[in-house]
């Protein structure tokens, strides 16, 4: 009596074992995806609530460790987002697997963006153009400082502020931002400026 | 009686449908075109013998669509290309007639086929602003860790400096490339990060600082390719 029970669930624990491990990552089929707008570490991502992987440089694509099988239920959710992101949404990310659904699996991440300001002390009422690249502001002739927003600026992206036109006779230079001459990387800060001078 | 009258209408009615179908000739087809983002004049369409001049949108940004002036029949082949265009073993070697700045091309639908293949004949072009190259020459760079940005567009641009066979700096100069810039748009290149005990400053361009517009005259050169970064020891 006590053997045979003994034998039973010994033998059906071993199966249970091993049926486990077939449906646990012993699948053929390659579980991943594109990745859009990661620019850093922190985003990890999870299928059925575990076998994290991060994203890593050059943050383009993610593959999961384990493989999953045709018809496993696959659902990859979001762990933790870059530190630079507002957000991070899994396309496409709940299906049973075969070979068109783990295809279809993209994940995209929206990067915080940060304000940009240029204080034009321009007394020498000559209006100048400024740029950030291929963000073009005209700013009008003033005797009293100018504030000047340009287009918002990624979190942890580069800007450099030069003086596309400079005024006959005057010589305008660019000082502020994190590196001192008009570039720098937006940080966190909301309150990033720059600051024109002309003489 | 009744029936006798019914039959030959039947018959009518059959004929009249087959005449529908193209028992009175063969079926045409009107080749219908889509393009997207036109936004400078100079695109001419061609195909079986006619020319389309496709202008930009009233409202920039809408896609232009027509039809070429007369449709073809069934069994006819069709190329829509940019007039003048010559593809040799598969490569385009003249563009043809395009709009000033921009380059189109119909890289997801295909643009030739026989009528009569598909119910009906949809072509589709998207137009691309032409980019130019922005490059120039680092003098004097001894020290590790300049970057080069040029505004917030795109990624910076790491530069190392020149080393020889050994692995030892000399100072040479080291040839840089930004990314490509857009006809039309403004470039303004900065120093992002400063080398290692050096302060490197940028001339060139239009503005004689790094900065300027991929206008027409730069359209012209090929792009901008005069910036210079000296770069010299701090003090």
């Amino acid at each position: 009596m006590k053997s045979s029970i003994l034998r039973a669930s010994a033998v059906s624990l071993a199966c249970a074992l091993v049926l486990s491990a077939c449906g646990g990552g012993g699948g053929d089929l390659t579980l991943g995806g594109a990745v859009q707008n990661v620019t850093k570490d922190g985003l990890v991502l999870q299928n059925n609530g575990g076998d994290d992987t991060a994203v890593v440089t050059p943050y383009t694509s993610f593959q999961f460790t384990n493989r999953v099988s045709t018809d496993d239920q696959f659902n990859i959710t979001v762990k933790s987002i870059p530190s630079n992101a507002s957000e991070c949404h899994v396309n496409n990310g709940k299906a049973r697997a075969n070979y068109y659904s783990i295809y279809q699996v993209s994940v995209a991440c929206t990067i915080k963006q940060h304000a940009l300001t240029v204080t034009v002390n321009n007394p020498t009422g000559v209006g100048i153009t400024i740029v950030n690249g291929s963000d073009k502001k005209d700013v009008a002739a003033d005797t009293k400082p100018v504030s000047v927003s340009m287009s918002p600026v990624n979190e942890d992206g580069p800007y450099g502020i030069t003086v596309l036109t400079q005024p006959a006779g005057h010589t305008c230079t660019v000082t502020g931002g994190s590196t001192g001459n008009g570039s720098g990387t937006m940080g966190s800060d909301e309150n990033t400026t720059v600051t024109v001078t002309c003489a | 009686m009744k029936f006798s009258l019914a039959r030959p209408a039947l018959a009518l009615a059959i004929l009249a449908t087959l005449a529908a179908c193209g028992g009175g000739g063969k079926a045409t087809f009107p080749i219908n075109v889509t393009v997207s983002n036109v936004q400078y004049p100079g695109l001419i369409l061609s195909t079986n013998g006619m020319d389309y001049t496709v202008n930009p949108p009233a409202t920039a940004g809408q896609d232009v669509t027509f039809a070429f002036p007369n449709p073809i029949e069934y069994g006819q082949t069709y190329d829509v290309i940019p007039k003048g265009q010559t593809v040799t073993n598969g490569t385009v070697t003249a563009l043809g007639q395009q709009p000033a700045h921009q380059t189109c091309s119909s890289p997801t639908f295909p643009k030739s086929g026989t009528a009569g293949q598909l119910a009906r004949i949809d072509i589709r072009y998207v137009c691309a602003v032409n980019t130019f190259p922005l490059t120039g020459t680092v003098k004097g760079l001894t020290g590790a860790g300049l970057t080069l940005a040029n505004g917030s567009t795109y990624l910076p641009v790491p530069v190392s400096p020149a080393t020889d066979s050994a692995g030892a700096v000399t100072g040479a100069d080291v040839p840089f490339a930004m990314n490509s810039v857009p006809y039309g748009t403004t470039y303004g290149v900065t120093v992002l990060t400063q080398p290692k005990d050096q302060t490197c400053t940028v001339t060139g361009g239009a503005n004689g600082t790094g900065g300027g517009t991929m206008d027409d005259a730069a359209e012209k050169a090929g792009g901008v390719t005069n910036l210079v970064v000296t770069c010299v020891k701090s003090s």
